[in-house]
């Protein structure tokens, strides 16, 4: 699950209307999203998220909020990097679908 | 007979006998008919003992018969509540509301229908204007934005404007008579002895092909129905060379949709018109048809800008809501709730101050991004409306109606890339919706609560 999570959020970075000098370095699970070196900024993540949580819904038929007041009070911040993001995406699926 | 409140109206009438009062499904009645219409109603509602001052329902659409009906109520001082089906499911509730003691229905074939209802209205608003003996009429607000107000106005202030003789023109009733742009339009036609052109129905296709027919002048309309008819392109279909006027109003109007309709019909005035259910229609005057900057006011209305915000003190305004607290300042202003930017004599309407819409303190009104969306290729319609977002504090969230085969990651690209030089980033819609069923009402207004 977490590939396919993976997958679809560097799918839907590519989809958005970003920077073409942040787009000219390939996506991957160590791409920095929101914070220190984020290639977002809040408007992007705002957007970034409810794309992923749209397509969670596509794919997984799971309907999860990625931004609510649980992902503030995490250790650390689910929105750094693509797979962090990832992480916390499967394990709201999983808890959703039990 | 005591004929004080619509002595006026039925002389004008009187005085063009001959003229066509009224289209209704596709046949003329004259003035010289509806004038009789009216005394037929006065002696019938004395032989019903329909009591003068009663609180009578008259539900129906416009035809013949229902505004003859109309007349001869205000005129024995009723207290009229007029219901359109488009609100069938509400009429009991309505009837509730406004403490409905008479109802009076008109059938599709055009015949009255009586049933009392054994109520007796005892609000105070309605209690004090029967003490007065002046007729008055209930409104209910669209409720588009949530639940629906019952405006109470005495009719005496609500005529007084027309008694101004002004230029008659061949009008369709495109707005209902249970909304104060309907009456206006009723009662502004009437009272210049122009001719009221109804439709059963109002579908681009059967507006058109009416306006066609019946030589229409003047569309008073919205800016959800100039978007269908872009759409439907049913113009190039039918001769609207008649018309001379379209006003719009009761939403604000995407300056796209604007732009376009004036490049269709480059010949036609295109006004836009103000009012609303608790002060009354204001005389409004647009800059030029391809504008939305307009002057408001007239003979009895006053405007003032509080914060950005319109206020109306109007000699016209309603005696207060039936359902709710009185919406109007110790000294009679009525806050509108509508925020506007102003220059010199000219104010533009930015939408509902309650509808706009924050992101991270950046701040958009919906009608500037339904603006944009609607130019993009394959969008039907769509609502932008702000929603709760734990990062931004509020998103901006549209629902699209498209006519192509897009999923949602194809379209919300396209978007994007669309809107990229045309809008402010935090204005593009961080949340896409695709819809498929209409997103307006009956009324032809955008449905904003989902």
């Amino acid at each position: 699950m977490k590939e396919q999570l993976i997958s679809l959020i560097i799918t839907t970075l590519g989809e958005m209307d970003l920077d073409a000098e942040i787009k000219a370095t390939p996506f991957s699970a160590e791409t920095a999203l929101f914070g220190r070196q984020g290639i977002l900024d809040s408007i992007g993540l705002v957007t970034l998220i409810v794309a992923v949580e749209q397509g969670i819904e596509d794919q997984f038929g799971a309907a999860v909020s990625l931004a609510d007041e649980k992902a503030f009070s995490q250790k650390s911040s689910p929105f750094l990097t693509v797979e962090s993001l990832a992480n916390y995406a499967s394990d709201l699926i999983k808890a959703e679908q039990q | 007979m005591n004929t004080t409140h619509i002595t006026f109206l039925v002389e004008r009438f009187k005085a063009h006998p001959d003229d066509e009062a009224i289209v209704w499904g596709g046949q003329s009645y004259t003035y010289g008919w509806m004038a009789d219409g009216i005394e037929r109603w006065m002696r019938e509602l004395d032989e019903q003992n329909i009591p003068r001052g009663a609180v009578v329902s008259l539900e129906a659409d416009f035809s013949p018969n229902a505004v003859a009906l109309l007349l001869a109520l205000i005129d024995r001082g009723c207290i009229l509540v007029p219901i359109t089906s488009s609100v069938e499911a509400k009429k009991p509730e309505f009837r509730a509301i406004a403490e409905v003691e008479s109802i009076l229905e008109i059938t599709d074939d055009d015949r009255v229908v009586q049933r009392v209802t054994g109520v007796e209205a005892k609000h105070e608003l309605i209690l004090k204007l029967k003490h007065s003996g002046h007729p008055g009429l209930v409104l209910f607000s669209s409720g588009s934005t949530g639940k629906n107000k019952a405006a109470l106005h005495d009719f005496v202030p609500l005529l007084e404007k027309f008694k101004v003789e002004r230029h008659s023109m061949r009008t369709m009733t495109f707005l209902l008579f249970d909304h104060i742009g309907g009456v206006n339009t009723l009662l502004y036609t009437l009272s210049n002895t122009g001719c009221v052109v109804t439709v059963a129905e109002r579908s681009p296709e059967v507006v058109c092909a009416a306006i066609e027919a019946h030589q229409v002048e003047l569309l008073p309309t919205s800016p959800t129905f100039l978007n269908l008819l872009l759409l439907s392109r049913t113009y190039e279909r039918f001769d609207l060379s008649s018309l001379r006027m379209i006003t719009y109003g009761t939403e604000v109007m995407p300056a796209s949709t604007l732009q376009r309709m004036h490049e269709i019909l480059p010949n036609v005035n295109l006004l836009q018109t103000y009012g609303l259910s608790e002060v009354g229609i204001l005389r409004s005057k647009s800059k030029s048809s391809d504008s939305l900057w307009m002057k408001v006011g007239g003979e009895g209305f006053q405007t003032r800008i509080v914060d950005g915000l319109l206020e109306i003190k109007a000699e016209s305004a309603m005696l207060g809501y039936l359902n709710h607290d009185s919406p109007f300042t110790e000294d009679g202003w009525f806050k509108t709730g509508d925020a506007v930017e102003v220059d010199g004599e000219y104010i533009r309407i930015l939408g509902r101050k309650s509808e706009l819409i924050n992101v991270g303190g950046e701040k958009v009104y919906p009608v500037e991004v339904e603006s944009v969306l609607l130019q993009m290729e394959g969008v039907e319609d769509v609502i932008v409306i702000g929603v709760p977002n734990p990062i931004t504090g509020q998103m901006v969230q549209a629902r699209v109606r498209l006519s192509t085969d897009e999923d949602l990651p194809q379209f919300r690209k396209r978007m994007q890339a669309f809107c990229h030089d045309r809008l402010a980033r935090f204005k593009i819609p961080q949340k896409v919706i695709l819809v498929e069923k209409s997103l307006h009402s009956e009324r032809f207004k955008k449905l904003r609560v989902e």
